[in-house]
């Protein structure tokens, strides 16, 4: 490059207010992505889970949306929904679904036969058991699957900058399309910064919802 | 099949006591047409209220499907089941399971609730407030021999096989349910920590008094826990329904004979115990006293040479062989042969037995609690037990 350095730190401090702007909205796109996902996908599991000869079907479908390159995606969808962040937020839930799904029903199956048995055995209802019993138990798993989940997400929404969207990814584009390091470096940072908040955030978040799984080694 | 009276228990309040439980012609057919494995044939019973039942059989005999149709866990396919008189199909599943105990093998303590919690869980199903919740948690977890202080927010995992399995019982236990079923529940410990919980759960039993069913695949366990214990046998067949005592003394079949083993009489003896025999009296002597006097007497006793030692608390010291008791002087300590085989009256017979084989004598003494001598016991008294 022509001497200048790599990163322009005035630009930087110049345009705090469009890169927190540009994070926020990073955030929100993948926020939003990851909640419909997990709503989308906790239906689908009840769905497996209640009636079993669907969740291969399910599974598949999901494995099918997984394995569609985002930017074929893009290209089926603008022509529907244009350049919108529907357009990007459908493309990031559809990612989120497989993982979801497939951690919750394994999640729930894993729960100890034992415990369930009891539970029936003790007068819960169906649905009393699911709540009070399976739920939390498969919660780890379900986290789990939460926490990649946010992570690839996170690092997908920059992919959306191709359609006009993408948070930070708008950043890294118009960094490489201006020959701007600066621009692309901070949105990439920025963007690897986010993933391991909400990987930190998730583990916070297992730790207080499952205290029983760390409760081990007090002598009896 | 045992008569029995059905006491039809409408308590007032408080604790409520065991209910009778009758299976009436229950059958069981998973497949239908063919029966198959596991399945129950026409059981037809009457299990008293306040008793403990153990179903024992090998597996496969429909001991464990018999005792989940009672809370309804498995659905009979044709018959009835009677709680205190009130036909269980009759009644919401949900409702009837909240009333009746149930523990099983596995525990199945919620690994993610705390042992408090875990006891808790039918009065929170029930809807009881925090604190009462909490109160009867803590009453039951030192009913079972754990102090609530040390238990009560710890988590299953932290806990041994022989705790969890104790938390289990306390649990089934939280809203005073008439009838418990308890389903292997002591399988997974091993056998000293097995023998301890089922001494517990008889302790328990005296003070709570409920009607359990108790399923074991374990004849020694069926014996030493049931007042009444029903041989089940392959195919779902019920083979003899009766107190241990009858069947062992008279087993109904050719498979309750083999299954009960071969040692029978010897199970047998450890249902009775020392308490239950009339000791009989020996001459004693006691140590200080004049020995003419005892030589006298055992000369004149016909039944025994032996004269039994004592001293001055009338503790046995040992046996004095009548040529060896002098013509003058008293009696002391140096002339006895220590007697090892001292009876106490909990003693099963079985123990009481083997305790003077191992000494080589056919005679016990038998002593009370604070170890005088009651009496003697001999090998031909606890035979005649049998009889």
């Amino acid at each position: 490059m022509n001497g200048k350095p790599l990163i322009d730190w005035n630009w930087i401090g110049g345009h705090l207010d469009d890169i927190w702007a540009l994070t926020v909205e990073h955030l929100v796109l993948a926020f939003i992505a990851v909640a419909v996902g997990f709503a989308i996908s906790f239906v689908l599991a009840l769905i497996a889970l209640r009636w079993r000869w669907s969740y291969a079907p399910i599974t598949a479908a999901a494995g099918l949306l997984y394995v569609i390159p985002s930017i074929a995606l893009f290209a089926i969808l603008v022509p529907v929904t244009g350049l919108t962040p529907l357009t990007a937020e459908i493309a990031l839930v559809s990612y989120t679904i497989l993982i979801l799904v497939r951690n919750t029903v394994t999640g729930i199956d894993g729960v100890p036969i034992e415990a369930r048995e009891s539970a029936d055995g003790m007068g819960f209802t169906p649905r009393g058991r699911f709540w009070r019993v399976e739920l939390p138990l498969a919660m780890p798993l379900i986290v789990a699957g939460l926490r990649i989940a946010a992570v690839t997400t996170i690092g997908l929404v920059t992919v959306s900058a191709l359609i006009g969207q993408g948070g930070l990814g708008r950043l890294i584009n118009e960094g490489l399309d201006t020959s701007f390091p600066t621009k692309t470096i901070t949105g990439a940072v920025l963007s690897v910064v986010l993933a391991v908040l909400a990987d930190i955030g998730f583990v916070l978040l297992l730790r207080r919802l499952t205290p029983w799984t760390r409760a081990r080694g007090v002598t009896a | 099949m045992t008569a029995s009276q059905v006491t039809h228990a409408d308590a007032p309040s408080g604790i409520a006591p065991g209910a009778s439980v009758v299976f009436e012609h229950v059958t069981k057919r998973y497949d239908a047409g063919a029966k198959g494995p596991g399945a129950v044939n026409d059981l037809s019973m009457t299990i008293p209220a306040g008793a403990i039942c153990v179903f024992v059989g090998p597996s496969g005999c429909g001991k464990t499907t018999s005792l989940k149709m009672v809370n309804r866990l498995i659905e009979p396919t044709s018959g009835r089941i009677l709680i205190d008189g009130r036909d269980v199909l009759q009644e919401d599943p949900i409702q009837l399971r909240r009333r009746i105990g149930y523990v099983i093998q596995q525990v199945g303590l919620f690994p993610h609730q705390s042992i408090g919690e875990n006891v808790a869980v039918v009065p929170k199903l029930l809807g009881w407030d925090a604190k009462r919740r909490r109160a009867r948690s803590d009453e039951l977890l030192a009913l079972v021999g754990l102090d609530p202080a040390r238990y009560r927010d710890r988590y299953p995992s932290q806990l041994s096989g022989g705790e969890r399995q104790r938390v289990g019982v306390a649990r089934a236990l939280a809203v005073d349910p008439p009838v418990m079923l308890m389903d292997e529940p002591f399988g997974a410990v091993d056998p000293i920590v097995r023998e301890r919980l089922q001494d517990e759960l008889l302790r328990l039993q005296e003070q709570v008094a409920r009607t359990i069913l108790f399923v074991t695949h374990d004849i020694d366990e069926a014996i030493r826990l049931g007042d009444l214990v029903a041989v089940f046998q392959t195919g779902g067949i019920l083979a003899q329904f009766d107190t241990p005592d009858a069947i062992l003394g008279a087993p109904a079949s050719e498979f309750v004979a083999r299954f009960v083993g071969a040692d029978r009489g010897l199970k047998r003896l450890s249902l009775s115990r020392v308490s239950d025999l009339e000791p009989r009296a020996a001459v004693t002597g006691v140590v200080g006293a004049s020995a003419a006097d005892a030589r006298t007497r055992i000369l004149a006793d016909p039944a025994s040479p032996w004269l039994l030692l004592l001293d001055a608390a009338g503790r046995p010291l040992g046996w004095v062989h009548e040529r060896r008791v002098p013509a003058a002087g008293v009696l002391n300590e140096d002339m006895a042969d220590p007697t090892e085989a001292v009876l106490t009256p909990r003693m099963s017979l079985r123990d009481a037995l083997s305790a003077m084989l191992d000494a080589d004598v056919i005679t016990g003494v038998v002593i009370d609690d604070d170890g005088r001598a009651r009496g003697v016991l001999t090998v031909e008294q606890v035979a005649s037990a049998l009889r």
